[in-house]
């Protein structure tokens, strides 16, 4: 544990420049002397006098804790906050044997010319005591200390009297004390950055005290602009309004110096606050800021939710070098997103005037997303020729030609320009320089005419109906226009119809949430979902981490124990049931007890004591520990030719999951030490990491849809986010779902090889997958969270399912027990003519529909909304793929039609899928 | 013995337990000659008095970038840690309102934080199902993180709740939707015990909550979704001292009583209840008079004592935030309905070591600390 001492110039300490508290109050000036009961809702921390409930008692360590805390800052506060980077000066105890004394000087020397000091100028301010004595001099600056943490925060606890003032007279002292809890706290709790700042600050003050007077103000002001980003938010408004402007002018700051730490000069590079304009350097930008997770981009603490300043508009999203040294690329292109996007950097539409009235948000996004917007558009008072499309501040001549006819501000004045010329267009009287370009293009204008403009350039007289002519039809107009700087209709304007249809229309970029569109993949155990999961990642090129590996390593090893326990359990089996049968047949064979299942007594030893283990219900707290061990053993047992006859026989065993055998066959590559699992291992095995936690995946699905053009394109390759959500705990009281409220869909899972699958329940019920995948979808569909999200279903393991429909029908599942296939009777060839191409429906497709009608007619009685279902098959890596791209073309499909309303229906089909899925899936629809 | 044969005497033996349940309610009915609020109404006690002045919302801590999900006191200074599905944590000076540390977290996904005792490691968890630890003295990396110093893995299920032990730095206690609560050793990282799971007396679903008593720090209590508390000794896994049964929804909070006798509960039914640890009578309940027809109720999604135990705050699902009479079970004040409160769902709640202040978090992004403002007199 370190002292460190908090010096300050000790001339402060009796005249603050805000002098609201001359010297140290006694704690808790407030209340009662006798040690206050802060029972309830007590503390002189909160700006409020304490108070106590009447049977409670104050424990007397709180008591002691609030005297020291109170007498705490009259010498040093410990400090245990984050380790220090360099080494701090250390306060060696005096020997007063060593204290150098001044010899008296001889009285035998005449008259000496003695040196002498010249008297300094009168301070000020009283000079700390004990300054000049050098072994003394460490205590005296520490006594000097005493009055850093409150004489620091003196110059913000005007306003702060200000403002608990109204509620406590007493909160005035009150609010002292917690200034200096405050002021504690900031010392020891800062990030190691900024608390490296301040306590150097304080090692140089030290030594420079004395002769750098001229210097404390300086340094004063430091601390308190740091103190003012807190003190701020001590009004209860986030909004903290023009305040940052003004409390920044207020203050001195040397020149290019950071407004943090007071370093630095004006060719440091620094990063400055969009709202206040503040600059801070590289090591206190991100403390001055909010720690790197800046809400609303580069702004102080205290500015957060202040408009930016405008002449920081351009500088929006721009990243700068000092943030691409501090921030990775992924945070600052977060970061700019935030700063671009974020409500209070946008312009407010009530400070654009058009014509006299404010806009408000539609007409500002009508302003901004129209075809020919407004170049560089600020606040201010502007006048906008609704027919023709000029545009201008008010005042002043034309500016610019924007889209006509936008139905934004209020009627055009006739004054709007000022102009004096009589002419009128439009019922705006124009400016001088507006009637020479009229003369110059030919347009008479004699009479003081009034002409009606339209945004083509044709013009006619007010109260005719015949169009006199083009202003913008002449080519030399095209050269003459700039050189009186008037605007020139730019080619886009051209297209001006029905402009305030702007559903059409591309948003503007912060409208345009380009952030990740998250996809939740939902199912239970053994539903496909994680196959599914971990075939998109190493489609889209995302390799599994070295931790990933790693964990998947030991979960496969680990489940061959397993599976070789499930073996050797069937070895027990076969061989019981062959010697039962020998032993019917004893009276004429006896040839012992030796089988085919029967075990070396070697290894016989280890199988024991393996299905001991899992019959204990250890086998989790040994193996993924221990699997190397046995691994010898694990080999030979594999090659025990007892071992290998049950295997032969893996067909009769229910419990062996078929794909376990792609493991087991290779039980000697997986065994070895060095053994890495090959992509393909990867995917067949169970999970993604050993605590069945989430795991989440980022994919960028390219756009393959042939139907759409190249504009809209540019605008569909957007980045998605596949979470795989946790395997267990999906019921019906599930606690996280809410966490996905922000997911754009809901993808679930549920393997068609249920449908005639059973588990047993705790209650030992026999339930029906299926059945059970069923109440799962249920639950999760009618979650309040999800209410208004699509629903992606796939139903996974289409071929297992396919090999299982020969053996077992459908119908044996209960709920699909109304499945009755049809079998066509047509020669396929026929078909293939009559319907352009599509083949006849194999059984298994039939029986998809089916279960997918089911599901759909279920979720549509549940939601009232339609569901989309799709079939997969987890191990190949293209169905993966398709599955991902139905996904993708849902979730473009229904922004389309959520904002084209009604219009997009005759561009696309109104079925979202273009693949092959359209014939699988909609069929049912 | 055959199969049908043990069935039978299972059903049996449980047919037993269950009666024996019966009568233990019938018994304790008895037994219980008048409530807390009978009593304190005859001692002449009124509930305490609040003007809607009295209790302000004093900070806003504005950061986040997404709901917050758990907030965290130190003991000894006004530090507060939040964890928020933004995928941070981040570490508040509630005195000033600065933010000290901001934690990016490699799963986004967070659902509890904690400091521990002295104040410089922080542990979370979440739904990646394992327990976070971080160390706030460790060096940063190069793009300014806090690198995770120790990771607890072992949980079979998201992580919903955890709490360090307030006089052991080493230990922390965790729930998990794995039905079980675990002791770490933190130093470690490894398991010390695991309190339910395949032991008959444990929680037979999520467990939620976790609270650890401040006057014993070998006792602390868990909340559940089957509706029950459990009271667990630190120091005995295989078995619960006690299961308290009375709420009919998912047991989201429960929090000890400061004198650690007594803990209290919130629940999706809506309702708080308190109950007795050594009797394991139901002391009070504090429910809202809502009338039935109304399906949407709201749920108790965090409480909080007050440092003399008079007053209990608890947040709801609604965006209400009661303060209770614990005495009299009466509501005296609603910060939901006070100006500048929360817009969203109030997640969590705490309360200041010395009692000071009450912190809340919500789903509208912010924390805001709450204290007293009025010239309030001792009551």
């Amino acid at each position: 544990m370190t002292w460190i001492g908090l010096p300050a110039p000790p001339s402060q300490l009796n005249s603050s420049p805000v002098g609201v508290f001359p010297s140290l109050p006694p704690s808790h000036s407030g209340v009662p002397s006798t040690s206050p009961p802060r029972s309830l809702l007590v503390g002189p921390g909160w700006g409020g006098p304490p108070f106590a409930a009447s049977h409670s008692c104050l424990p007397s360590s709180a008591e002691t804790e609030a005297e020291v805390e109170a007498s705490g800052y009259s010498f040093a506060a410990v400090y245990d906050g984050p380790p220090l980077p360099y080494s701090l000066p250390r306060a060696l105890p005096i020997d007063v044997e060593c204290i150098p004394f001044a010899a008296l000087a001889p009285v035998t020397a005449g008259p000496v010319s003695l040196p002498v000091v010249d008297p300094l100028p009168a301070p000020k301010k009283p000079t700390p005591i004990l300054s000049s004595a050098s072994p003394t001099s460490v205590i005296g600056n520490h006594a000097a200390v005493a009055a850093a943490p409150d004489s620091d925060t003196l110059g913000s606890d005007g306003s702060r009297e200000i403002l608990s003032s109204e509620t406590a007279d007493v909160s005035g002292t009150v609010g002292f004390s917690d200034e200096l809890g405050g002021a504690h706290d900031r010392l020891s709790t800062e990030s190691p950055l900024s608390s490296h700042a301040s306590t150097f600050r304080s090692c140089a003050s030290e030594i420079e005290e004395d002769d750098e007077s001229s210097d404390t103000p300086d340094r004063r002001a430091t601390i308190v602009t740091f103190q003012e980003s807190g003190q701020s938010n001590y009004s209860t408004s986030p909004a903290v309004g023009a305040t940052p402007v003004a409390n920044s002018e207020g203050l001195r700051i040397k020149k290019g110096a950071c407004y943090c730490c007071l370093r630095g000069n004006r060719f440091t590079e620094k990063e400055s606050c969009l709202a206040c304009g503040a600059k801070y350097c590289g090591r206190c930008v991100l403390t001055a800021m909010g720690m790197g997770s800046m809400p609303e981009g580069r702004k102080c603490i205290s500015c957060i939710g202040s408009p930016i300043l405008e002449s920081n508009r351009e500088r929006l999203g721009k990243s700068s070098r000092l943030l691409k040294r501090l921030l990775s690329d992924l945070e600052i292109e977060l970061l700019m997103e935030a700063e671009k996007n974020c409500e209070s950097n946008q312009l407010r539409p009530e400070d654009i005037r058009v014509n006299g009235k404010s806009l408000n948000l539609e007409e500002m996004f009508l302003l901004q997303s129209c075809p020919c917007p407004p170049p560089k558009l600020k606040p201010g008072y502007y006048w906008y020729d609704k027919l023709s499309g000029y545009w201008g501040k008010e005042g002043h001549k034309p500016n610019s030609i924007i889209t006509a006819h936008l139905n934004v501000g209020g009627h055009l004045k006739v004054n709007a320009s000022k102009g004096n010329t009589g002419i009128q267009i439009n019922g705006r009287e124009i400016t001088k320089v507006e009637m020479k370009m009229l003369k110059l293009s030919g347009v008479p204008c004699a009479g003081n005419p009034h002409y009606w403009l339209s945004a083509d350039g044709t013009y006619m007289e007010e109260g005719q109906k015949n169009v006199k002519g083009k202003i913008w039809g002449k080519r030399h107009m095209k050269l003459l226009f700039p050189l009186l700087s008037l605007p020139f209709p730019s080619k886009n304007s051209k297209c001006c119809e029905e402009v305030n249809n702007f559903m059409k229309r591309p948003l503007p970029d912060n409208l345009n949430k380009k952030a990740i569109q998250k996809l939740l993949l939902i199912g239970s155990d053994g539903s496909g979902a994680t196959t599914v999961f971990k075939q998109a990642k190493l489609f889209y090129g995302l390799s599994f981490s070295e931790k990933e590996c790693q964990d998947i390593k030991i979960m496969i090893q680990t489940s061959i124990y397993r599976d070789l326990a499930l073996l050797l359990e069937c070895r027990e089996w076969f061989e019981e049931e062959i010697l039962t049968e020998r032993r019917g047949n004893m009276q004429f064979d006896s040839s012992g007890d030796e089988t085919d299942f029967s075990l070396v007594p070697q290894l016989k030893s280890f199988a024991d004591w393996l299905l001991k283990v899992i019959a204990s219900g250890k086998f989790e707290a040994i193996f993924p520990a221990s699997s190397r061990e046995y691994a010898t053993l694990v080999r030979e047992l594999w090659k025990d030719s007892a071992i290998q006859a049950t295997y032969k026989r893996r067909s009769e065993l229910q419990l062996l999951p078929a794909i376990r055998s792609y493991f087991l066959e290779r039980v000697i590559d997986i065994s070895r030490d060095n053994y890495e699992p090959s992509n393909v291992d990867i995917i067949n095995a169970d999970g993604i990491n050993c605590s069945n936690g989430i795991a989440s995946t980022e994919l960028q699905l390219p756009c393959t849809g042939s139907s759409i053009d190249d504009h809209e394109q540019l605008q569909t390759i957007s980045r998605y986010q596949l979470i795989r959500g946790p395997y267990k705990g999906t019921g019906e009281n599930c606690k996280w779902l809410d966490m996905f409220e922000d997911a754009r869909m809901v993808i679930f899972c549920i393997a068609l090889t249920d449908y005639d699958e059973y588990y047993k329940d705790t209650s030992d019920a026999v339930i029906n997958k299926m059945i059970e995948s069923r109440r799962l979808f249920e639950s999760i569909v009618s979650h309040p969270t999800f209410e208004e999200k699509d629903f992606l279903l796939i139903l996974s393991k289409f071929d297992l399912f396919e090999q299982k429909l020969d053996i077992t029908p459908l119908s044996s599942c209960e709920w699909f027990d109304n499945f009755h296939p049809l079998v066509s009777r047509c020669p396929p060839q026929r078909n293939n003519t009559s319907c352009s191409g599509t083949r006849e429906a194999t059984k298994a497709e039939q029986a998809f529909h089916y279960v997918a009608k089911e599901f759909k007619t279920l979720f549509q009685s549940i939601t009232g909304r339609k569901l989309y279902v799709t079939h997969a098959n987890g191990l190949d890596s293209d169905s993966v793929n398709a599955t991902l791209q139905y996904a993708r073309e849902i979730i473009y499909w229904t922004e389309e039609w959520s904002l084209g309303g009604g219009n997009v229906e005759s561009m696309y089909s109104t079925e979202p899928s273009s693949t092959s899925h359209s014939l699988l899936t909609e069929k049912n629809a | 013995m055959s199969f049908p044969e043990l069935k039978e005497r299972h059903a049996a033996a449980t047919a037993t337990v269950n009666s024996l349940r019966e009568r233990l309610k019938q018994r304790r009915q008895q037994l219980l000659d008048t409530d807390v609020a009978n009593y304190t109404r005859t001692q002449g006690r009124t509930a305490v008095n609040f003007s809607s002045t009295d209790l302000v919302c004093c900070r806003t801590l504005q950061g986040h970038t997404g709901k917050v999900y758990s907030l965290d006191w130190t003991s000894e200074r006004n530090r507060i840690v939040s964890a928020s599905q933004d995928g941070r944590l981040i570490i508040w000076n509630a005195l000033t309102s600065q933010k000290t540390h901001a934690i990016k977290l490699p799963c986004a996904w967070v659902m509890t934080c904690a400091f521990a005792p002295n104040g410089h490691s922080i542990s979370c968890g979440g739904l990646d199902s394992a327990c976070s630890i971080f160390n706030l003295n460790s060096q940063v990396d190069r793009d300014g993180n806090i690198p995770v110093s120790q990771v607890l893995m072992g949980h079979k299920g998201y992580v919903s709740s955890c709490q360090y032990f307030p006089d052991r730095e080493s230990h922390l206690v965790t729930s998990s939707g794995d039905q079980t609560c675990v002791l770490w050793d933190v130093t470690t990282g490894q398991r010390i015990s695991i309190f339910g799971g395949e032991f008959p007396s444990g929680h037979t679903s999520d467990v939620l909550s976790v609270s650890v008593s401040s006057s014993n720090s070998n006792m602390f209590v868990s909340g559940s979704c089957d509706a029950t508390a459990r009271l667990w000794d630190a120091r005995i896994a295989s078995r619960a001292i006690r299961t308290y049964n009375g709420h009919q929804g998912d047991v989201n909070t429960v929090k000890f009583f400061p004198d650690g006798q007594r803990f209290g509960t919130g629940s999706d039914d809506g309702m708080c209840r308190l109950f007795d640890m050594r009797t394991g009578h139901l002391l009070q309940v504090y429910a809202q008079q809502h009338n039935n027809n109304e399906p949407d109720f709201p749920m108790v999604t965090s409480i909080a004592f007050s440092i003399s135990g008079r007053l209990l705050f608890a947040g709801y699902s609604n965006g209400d935030c009661y303060v209770w009479d614990t005495l009299l079970a009466e509501v005296v004040l609603n910060l939901g309905k006070l100006q500048s409160s929360h817009e969203g769902r109030i997640s969590c709640l705490g309360l200041s070591d010395d009692g000071s202040a009450l912190c809340t978090g919500s789903w509208d992004k912010n924390l805001k600390i709450w204290a007293f403002g009025g010239l309030r007199k001792v009551i």
